[in-house]
């Protein structure tokens, strides 16, 4: 008796629906992060009018500081804080956003196969005619998806207020700051994913990339006043990162970054491909 | 008829210490129920699990439809309809939306069977996961497996946590199954169901098929329970004495025992006293699988 299934199965039918799945699902982590971060930006563009009276000051007080404290908190030599997109750029788009922001692929990419394996859903999910590679395929570009849905709330709670405020930050300037958290997060997102493909475990897959997200930001941040460091540093994701909000987006930079996120995912989908499934 | 599921020499092991199953031997055949017996840890999800390329196997191989394991898993998998042993789903989803995606995942595009389904085995569609109790989660495992109406349904346990009526239903719709010419190959700790439903048993031990026999068969094959009722009481010892009787016991005028033996000496020895009563029972499917994990010299095949 012939199943009931329609004649023709799309090939890449499977795929898609398994990325407005996993996307469904993430809908509401997409909400929290977004607002959370946002509102982190909300009240950092709320608070420079205050700052900006002061601003000499506060440059000053900067300068005091040790090189090596002011590279960990993103604050670059020359960084101006009478301007609001320096500002931004030292408050949270050169340190917090990026080292906050890159765990939602992490634990999303995480959840994605290893999670699935020890919450038990993996089996069901898997019993349908789906591909291995689709899995991993569709759970990244789910989470890219969602990824650009939080940058998009971020982007909102960061020009609409300054807008609002008669602050002159331009949209541009804005759009670019918060694209070009993009392709750094994706990357970790397919560390994660790589992660949860080889170990089958959760915690290993979380921990992994972020061990390696915090090393890598400061391997970048004090090899520009350690010596022993400096040649590590473009090993590391950040120093390709940038500053876009102050100077545009580096395309090849993003174009790179991107890439080596791709081919994570793709050794991930390789190596899920090969391996036993535990439950 | 044609082998929906064929394994030669299937083994799986985990690592050196950890043994999975070895060198199974299975043959299912197109349109039957087959009951896949064993105790925890005998192999049966290792075994079902491997037939669905979730594990890989360490030697031999496996045919599904004709189609290898691991090249043509996807393929393979059209075709199935998979309960697993733990079904879990995502917390927040309903029965309704799961059912949507699988449809959309295997291009069904009509689920009212889906909703008889429900109906007939009383599943709540409507509640998220971490609102179910185990049997209703269980429920909602067995609409997925089944709405599509595959040519075959590989069941872990179909019938964990559900209460009897459910049961029963369940049982009806594995008959249906059958009669639509489709194969089911279930494991199952229910031996009362196995026996009523399955076709064909196998039964694994530590890794190892040890028998498959027609439901039938093995019950016929097995031991007998003697009770023989004479007119006055009767010296128990002649009857000890013969091969293969066991657990004998004497009450007033009747003899109880069990028979892996010979039944025509039972007899030609009742027969030297005035017998009034005999009775000559088949075993349960259970007194059968447990006897594969005791101690009898002629227990079973």
């Amino acid at each position: 008796m012939k199943s009931q299934r329609t004649e023709e199965r799309r090939p890449w039918g499977t795929l898609v629906a398994l990325i407005i799945h996993t996307t469904r699902l993430q809908l509401r982590s997409v909400v929290v992060w977004g607002v959370a971060l946002g509102l982190l930006n909300l009240l950092t563009v709320a608070s420079f009018p205050a700052v900006e009276d002061q601003s000499q000051g506060l440059n000053d007080l900067v300068e005091s500081y040790p090189p090596e404290m002011r590279e960990l908190f993103g604050i670059g030599e020359g960084t101006d804080l009478t301007k609001i997109e320096d500002f931004l750029a030292a408050q949270t788009f050169n340190f917090l956003a990026p080292l906050a922001l890159a765990f939602f692929p992490i634990l999303a990419s995480a959840g994605a196969i290893a999670g699935a394996e020890e919450r038990g859903t993996i089996d069901v999910l898997l019993g349908n005619p789906v591909p291995r590679w689709q899995l991993v395929a569709g759970s990244f570009i789910a989470t890219a998806l969602s990824l650009l849905g939080i940058l998009v709330i971020l982007g909102l709670f960061t020009w609409v207020p300054a807008v609002l405020m008669d602050i002159d930050l331009s949209i541009r300037s804005t759009v670019e700051a918060v694209l070009n958290l993009w392709p750094l997060c994706t990357f970790f997102g397919g560390l994660a994913m790589l992660c949860s493909a080889l170990f089958h475990r959760r915690v290993l897959a979380i921990a992994i990339p972020g061990a390696v997200l915090v090393g890598m930001y400061f391997v970048d941040a004090l090899g520009n006043t350690v010596e022993e460091l400096e040649d590590a540093r473009p090993f590391t994701v950040f120093y390709h990162y940038a500053s876009a909000i102050e100077d545009g987006i580096d395309w090849v930079s993003f174009g790179g970054i991107t890439l080596v996120a791709l081919l994570l995912v793709l050794l991930a989908a390789l190596t899920f491909s090969r391996r036993d499934i535990y439950t | 008829m044609s082998a929906i599921i064929r394994t030669e020499g299937l083994s799986k092991t985990y690592g050196r210490r950890s043994r999975g199953i070895e060198d199974v031997n299975l043959r299912v055949d197109e349109g039957e129920v087959f009951g896949f017996l064993g105790p925890n840890g005998a192999g049966k999800t290792t075994t079902t699990r491997t037939l669905l390329n979730f594990l890989r196997p360490t030697g031999g191989r496996a045919e599904v439809f004709g189609m290898e394991t691991r090249r043509e898993s996807v393929a393979i998998r059209t075709l199935v309809g998979n309960l697993p042993g733990e079904f879990a789903l995502e917390d927040r989803m309903t029965g309704e939306r799961l059912l949507r995606i699988f449809a959309r995942l295997r291009g069904v595009g009509d689920l009212r069977y889906a909703y008889e389904l429900a109906e007939r085995i009383e599943a709540d569609l409507k509640r998220p996961m971490r609102r179910l109790s185990r049997g209703n989660k269980q429920k909602i495992g067995l609409v997925q497996a089944m709405f599509h109406r595959p040519p075959l349904l590989i069941l872990d346990e179909p019938t964990g946590g559900l209460d009897p009526l459910v049961q029963e239903e369940f049982l009806e719709i594995i008959g249906e199954t059958k009669a639509e010419g489709r194969t089911v190959f279930f494991s199952s700790h229910n031996l009362a169901e196995v026996e009523r439903v399955c076709d064909r048993v196998g039964i694994i031990r530590a890794g190892r098929l040890v028998t498959v026999e027609t439901t039938d068969t093995l019950l016929n094959k097995s031991f007998r329970h003697v009770s023989l009722t004479f007119d006055e009481p009767v010296d128990p010892e002649p009857f000890e004495k013969l091969p293969g009787v066991g657990e004998l016991s004497a009450v007033g005028t009747s003899l109880s025992f069990t028979l892996y033996g010979n039944l025509d000496e039972v007899v030609k020895l009742a027969a030297r006293g005035r017998l009034i009563n005999m009775e000559y029972e088949r075993p349960s499917l259970e007194e059968v699988f447990l006897a594969y994990y005791g101690d009898h010299e002629n227990g079973g095949s």
